[in-house]
């Protein structure tokens, strides 16, 4: 039997190979000054960056930079050295691929998606501390047969397990017509083995931006993937040295190899597994990364899984088209008295889905009432909002929006799966006893299609809602006994906490002082604690000694003192998993906001990768600060500094988002009328110089402000 | 990354000793180092072994001009049976502490004070030996099964009954070879008798009662004794401890237990958690008591109750020098003499409790197993004697050096594979759970190249625990996973290295599998009587992996050893299959013959030898070297 490192050292140096050839052919046919540069990203070449703490940005830093890379690929018959030669495996691979964007920007135009960009790395911060993704598998096919590539996708989809695909098996997941993309988490990176170099530089800049791991700090990166990113691989049979040596640099990572091939291969415990049975393949996965899937049993004909939130129904797909633009649509949580319920009633109110015809478009609602000893109506909004999250799992089901308007697609193959209106009464009903049994013990469900009905419904729920709203608007930090602190990010940032106040929610946008309120009744003990507020520095800019204390123990003694409403001075740290970045424009002495969606280029010559790339990882980074896209309206919003009135530039979606708080904001504020408008876009420019003279057009009133450094 | 605490190294416990003698000195009262100055040089004839005074004849020494001696024996003959004499004296050690653990089996009784702590070890030794345990009371059974053991000492007819848990084939080369032990103590009488003035001059037959003595010790008295202790006393499972002498403690009544044999010692540390003798030392204005351990007593009492554990070999006399002990309590073997002087510096109280150690200056109380009824009230007249003690400490005299070290302790077999049963697939055929199966694998992967089995003592001749501490951390930083015992054990734990996060000293391999498995690179298998566990953690790797031991890339090593008892370790260990690597010459360098027979010679009888290098640094290559040699054969 040829011995695991010998194949670890050939596959290596047949990398190397590949990668002195393509980095030959690049310079000579670029030349060592052509810039290099990974779409979308702050962290370029971020295993380079990772390993050997390099920024490239031309061919000739590549090229140095691989001479250091050679350096890695040792032979000694040590595990220590096939780890090194195993990580060089993924330099030598990201060089080859490095090589191909260098030549052109899109080099797969779609039928793979090759380099992941930084924003995709971040929108995954929430879904991965809150379990909703459990792990990721990376398959390197192809799988004995189509049909068994299918199953072993939708697996781990079904499982909420994000699923990477490189080589044989992308085409026979395409040939059975299954959907993929980032969004339903299954991503076809590439046809060939070298592009693992995308997925380990996903995995790293994960590291950088929420774990602050510092570029060239390898003990630390090692630690960092060992023991917080749940990723694996399934090795279908035949596993080449090539791609040995690629399963060593994983194992190095703490990655284990499941393959079922038995030729050549040596069992090494937890991380070598041969497992014939391909069928067994995600249990025996699962348990050698020890991840454990909380598993919510749903009475429904399709599948339910995290993996499906990002689904998209298009209208060629669609059955049943819930359209709260057009019709009387709501959703609605209330509490109700104990004996007024049966739990786990679901009623239908009006017809079911089989009586409309395809395509049609209709209203819908749906009413769930809960009680339990320990419920207390401030859960209420806080579990309605979820009821998204919860609708959205379904397979085959679009869900958007909230409240009383809605719109809400079943598509044709859950339909005929056998979905009907009763199962989203079923998927509330499941998650709700599930999520929130601390408090609620009966629950039952009303789902309704009758217009009649509706209407009443909406305008009774429509009651609700302004109380609410009305309570909600009574709510300020001033307001408030507590605020709460949040770690849930703890376990990918280990040293950042958030202070959520009922004017600044968390900076993912996910947690609000009510959600963070209710986290903690549900578990006293779990990421969301008390802060007390008594011992006051300055209300004014949010300073409080007992913040400052809870913000050193959470932060494990890295951060001393925050102030809540700055930006400037010691403002609140990120995780990385933020919604919105702003950072300080230096000629109008105002702030640029851009959220993670936001493509392009900012007036401060900086994308959102690479403004994000300045804070996060729980580091105070003055003049740079990440936030939900709720804050921007906040009147805490950098009060220290003049509040929101500093904005100068933002993305116009995210302006159209929060223009009527904001200006409501801007008018109680300052006394200004359509405050939005007088701040910039990218319509009107992504340059500082033009931005400058559209804010002394419209009269920005940052221009009348002190200068903020 | 996660901070890593500062190891202990040679130098700061150096420093230490330097300052405890620096205390001697001032009392005007010597240590060994000081004896051993007084002794160089020593005798060269006594070290090549080739004085002869074995009969009154002699004594004779071998020279060039005088190459016999007065009865014709030459450098071979004498030599050869010096060190076979060692063997069987060693044997005799371990032996005869086994019979005497066995001895308290047979008294051991329902209500005490000595009872059974492992039924499940008892009934599966029975049922090995086909004794009856069905629907009988288990100290019924503890009674047979000692007595089928102690008739292991001398029976007239066959060989050993544990020698058929070796591997077949190592079974079969004990046959054929015709070195399976008879009984125990014929063993040992047979080497003094072959001898003996006029008998065995052939140092091929020498070598090979050696081996046959040895194996009486380790897989006969050695073995019997760990299994007995364990039904007695607990099977010893992963505990917390902490090593070296900053374990005494300032405002508490220091005890310390030394020797080997566990039963007294078992019986100290049950009184000392006596409220009434709690209370009787806070009255007396201690905050406590604490028993710490010293030598292999530590061992066994840090396995078993976490107690922790002063020092090793060489330590014993520091101990005594902090001037903060108020007794100290012995059993049997590695007990200076010199104790008996030094705590007349002191108000240290020492006590002896076995008629096989006796010594001028003590206090002797004896704990024997005729006598097992009374153990605990003995033991506890002890403890309240060292609490009154007290108030006698000169406060003024006490300097408890500050060191210590964490550690984790606790690796019989049925430990490691409890452990290895958490790195398996439960869903994968080929990994089944109970066995040694993770740990081949991840030796035939190459991730561990082998293992270590690091034993022995302290000797003067070399650095106090250089030795070991240098190739312990060679080795591990090239994934040689290490068990340990003894007092090689202790200086693993006093270096730190016995911590869990010693992880980050390895190589990627040995790291990895101490993170997956969660044990420190070294494995704390308990006194030097364990390494008859150490034999059969082996052989059941041999047995999973379905090879002969001698295959294994596992090796012994004893760098610092001195004591006879390690001269019998060696022999059952060369004749388990097992190379063993020496740091310290046996003391037949006067024969060529033997030296050539130790360390070649006894290959061609067991497929291993002696690999002898008196500089550590040079021995840990080859240690590394041997176990790759090894690999190649098998072609992993």
């Amino acid at each position: 039997m040829k011995k695991l490192f010998d194949r670890v050292f050939d596959g290596a140096d047949e990398m190397y190979a590949m990668a002195d050839k393509a980095l030959a052919e690049a310079v000579t046919e670029l030349g060592e000054s052509a810039p290099m540069q990974m779409p979308n990203t702050a962290y370029n070449l971020a295993c380079f960056m990772a390993y050997l703490g390099k920024n490239i940005n031309t061919l000739g830093d590549l090229k140095a930079a691989y001479e250091e890379a050679k350096t890695w690929n040792r032979h000694d018959p040590r595990l220590g050295d096939a780890f090194s030669s195993g990580m060089g495996t993924f330099m030598a691979a990201e060089t080859i691929e490095a090589c191909k964007y260098a030549r052109d920007p899109d080099p797969y135009k779609g039928e793979y998606h090759g380099h992941l960009t930084d924003a995709e790395v971040r929108e995954l911060g929430v879904p991965l501390v809150t379990d909703d993704i459990p792990g990721f598998v990376v398959i390197h096919g192809p799988a004995p047969s189509e049909d068994e590539a299918v199953e072993l996708v939708k697996g781990y989809q079904t499982r909420g397990i994000f699923v990477f695909l490189l080589g044989g098996i992308i085409d026979q997941v395409k040939a059975k017509g299954m959907n993929f993309g980032f969004n339903v988490r299954v991503v076809a990176v590439g046809p060939d083995t070298w592009q693992v170099a995308h997925i380990i530089s996903f995995v790293y800049r994960a590291a950088m931006i929420f774990g602050a791991i510092q570029p060239g700090a390898r003990a630390e990166f090692d630690e960092y993937t060992y023991y917080r990113i749940h990723a694996f691989v399934n090795a279908f049979d035949p596993v080449t040295d090539l791609v040995v040596a690629c399963g060593a640099g994983a194992i190095a990572m703490g990655f284990p190899v499941i393959t079922d091939d038995e030729k050549d291969m040596w069992r090494v415990p937890k991380s070598i597994l041969i497992q014939k049975n391909t069928q067994d393949w995600i249990d025996t996965s699962l348990e050698a990364r020890d991840i454990r899937i909380k598993i919510t049993n749903i009475d429904i004909p399709v599948a339910f899984s995290t993996a499906f939130e990002g689904e998209i129904v298009r209208k060629a797909d669609m059955q049943i088209d819930i359209d709260g633009a057009k019709y009387d649509t709501f959703e609605l949580c209330k509490t109700a008295d104990s004996l007024d319920i049966e739990d786990h009633r679901i009623t239908l109110i009006g017809k079911d889905f089989d009586e409309f015809d395809q395509g049609s478009a209709i209203g819908f609602g749906i009413i769930a009432e809960v009680s339990g000893k320990n419920m207390q109506s401030d859960f209420e909004p806080v579990f309605e909002r979820n009821f998204h999250n919860f609708l959205n799992c379904i397979e085959g089901i679009l869900h958007t929006g909230q409240r009383d308007v809605l719109r809400i697609r079943v598509n044709k193959a859950a339909y005929e799966a056998g979905f009907r209106a009763k199962h989203f009464g079923e998927v509330v009903y499941a998650k709700i006893m599930s999520e929130y049994d601390a408090v609620v013990d009966k629950c039952q469900v009303t789902v309704i299609t009758d217009p009649e009905t509706l209407k009443t419904e909406r305008a009774a729920a429509k009651k609700i809602y302004d109380k609410r709203d009305e309570r909600l608007g009574s709510l300020t930090d001033e307001s408030v006994e507590v605020f709460y602190n949040c770690i849930l990010c703890q376990s990918f940032s280990p040293s950042h906490v958030c202070i959520v106040t009922p004017e600044r929610l968390g900076l993912c946008g996910a947690v609000s002082w009510l959600d963070a309120k209710a986290t903690n009744q549900l578990d006293p003990n779990g990421p969301c604690q008390v802060v007390t507020k008594d011992r006051i520095v300055d209300e004014n800019i949010g300073i409080w000694e007992d913040v400052n204390e809870c913000v050193f123990k959470s932060s494990h003694g890295n951060l001393e003192q925050v102030t809540l409403y700055s930006i400037m001075n010691d403002p609140m740290t990120s995780c990385g998993c933020f919604e919105c970045i702003c950072g300080i424009e230096p000629f109008s002495q105002g702030v640029v906001i851009v959220n993670r969606e936001h493509q392009g280029m900012t007036p401060l010559g900086m994308s959102f990768p690479e403004m994000a790339s300045m804070t996060g990882g729980g580091v105070q980074t003055p003049g740079f600060m990440g936030h939900g896209k709720q804050f921007i309206s906040s009147k805490k919003f950098m009060k220290a500094e003049g509040g929101p009135a500093r904005i100068v530039w933002m993305p116009k979606d995210l302006k159209d988002l929060v223009r009527p708080k904001l200006d409501a904001a801007a008018k109680e504020l300052y006394g200004i009328d359509d405050f939005t408008d007088k701040i910039a876009d990218e319509t009107v420019t992504d340059d500082a110089e033009v931005m400058m003279e559209y804010l002394s057009e419209q009269g920005h009133p940052v221009l009348e402000m002190e200068p903020l450094i | 990354m996660s901070e890593v605490q500062a190891f202990t190294t040679i130098e700061e416990m150096e420093a230490d000793t330097a300052k405890l003698t620096e205390i001697a000195c001032e009392l005007c009262v010597e240590t060994y180092e000081e004896r051993k100055k007084a002794q160089q040089p020593q005798c060269k004839f006594g070290e090549d072994g080739i004085c002869c005074r074995i009969c009154s004849m002699g004594p004779c020494r071998i020279t060039p001009k005088a190459p016999y001696g007065i009865c014709g024996a030459d450098a071979h003959a004498i030599a050869g049976r010096h060190y076979l004499r060692m063997a069987a004296a060693g044997s005799a050690c371990h032996s005869d502490h086994a019979r005497e653990i066995a001895h308290i089996l047979h008294r051991t009784s329902e209500s005490g004070p000595f009872t059974i702590k492992d039924p499940a070890k008892l009934l599966a030794n029975a049922q090995e030996w086909g004794i009856e345990t069905e629907g009988r009371d288990l100290y019924d059974v503890a009674h047979e099964v000692a007595e089928v053991g102690l008739m292991e000492f001398g029976k007239p007819f066959g060989t050993l009954r544990y020698l058929n848990r070796a591997t077949e084939e190592r079974q079969k080369v004990w046959e054929e070879q015709e070195i399976a032990p008879r009984a125990i103590d014929r063993e040992v009488a047979t080497s003094l008798h072959m001898t003996n003035m006029g008998n065995t001059a052939d140092a091929h037959a020498l070598v090979r009662q050696s081996l046959r003595v040895g194996m009486a010790d380790g897989w006969g008295g050695s073995m019997m004794g760990t299994d007995f202790t364990d039904i007695l006393f607990g099977t010893p499972t992963v505990r917390e401890t902490v090593a070296n002498l900053g374990v005494l403690e300032e405002n508490q009544v220091n005890i310390i237990v030394h020797g080997h044999d566990p039963s007294f010692s078992e019986m100290l540390v049950l009184a000392s958690e006596s409220k009434d003798v709690i209370d009787y030392a806070k009255e007396k204005g201690a905050q406590g008591i604490n028993i710490v351990g010293l030598c292999c007593t530590a061992n066994e009492a840090t396995m078993r109750h976490g107690i922790r554990m002063a020092g090793n070999f060489l330590q014993q006399e520091n101990v005594l020098l902090t001037g903060a002990v108020e007794m100290m309590c012995v059993d049997v073997q590695c007990i200076f003499p010199a104790l008996g002087r030094l705590k007349d510096c002191f108000h240290t109280k020492f006590i002896t409790s076995s008629p096989i150690c006796r010594i001028p200056g003590s206090t002797y109380v004896e704990f024997t197993a005729d006598d097992a009824g009374n153990a605990f009230e003995k033991a506890k007249g002890l403890v309240r004697e060292a609490v009154e003690n007290y108030e006698n400490r000169d406060r003024g005299r006490v300097y408890i050096p500050s060191h210590t070290q964490p550690a984790v302790v606790g690796y019989p077999t049925n430990q490691v594979i409890a452990e290895l049963d958490g790195v398996t697939n439960s869903h994968v055929e080929d990994d089944p759970r109970g066995s040694y199966k993770p740990a081949i694998d991840a030796i035939k992967s190459g991730v561990l190249r082998g293992a270590v089995a690091m034993v022995g003592c302290n000797n003067p001749k070399v650095r106090a625990d250089y030795s070991h501490i240098e190739i312990m951390k060679e080795l591990i930083a090239n994934d040689v996973l290490i068990v340990a015992s003894g007092c090689a054990a202790q200086a693993a734990a006093k270096a730190g290295l016995m911590r869990l996060d010693a992880k980050e000293l390895c190589g990627a391999g040995l790291k990895r599998v101490c993170t997956l498995v969660g044990i420190p690179p070294i494995l704390h298998m308990g006194a030097c009587v364990d390494i008859s566990r150490m034999m059969l953690l082996v052989t059941g790797i041999a047995k999973d992996w379905n090879v002969d031991t001698t295959q294994l890339p596992i090796v012994g090593c004893a760098p610092e050893w001195m004591s006879e008892k390690a001269v019998a370790i060696a022999n059952y260990v060369v004749s388990t299959g097992i190379d063993v690597y020496l740091g310290i010459e046996p003391q037949v360098k006067g024969s060529t013959q033997m030296m050539e027979l130790i360390t070649e010679g006894t290959r061609e009888i067991c497929g291993a030898g002696y690999v002898i290098n008196k500089d550590p640094h040079e021995l840990v290559r080859s240690i590394i070297a041997g176990i790759e040699r090894k690999r190649d054969l098998l072609g992993i």
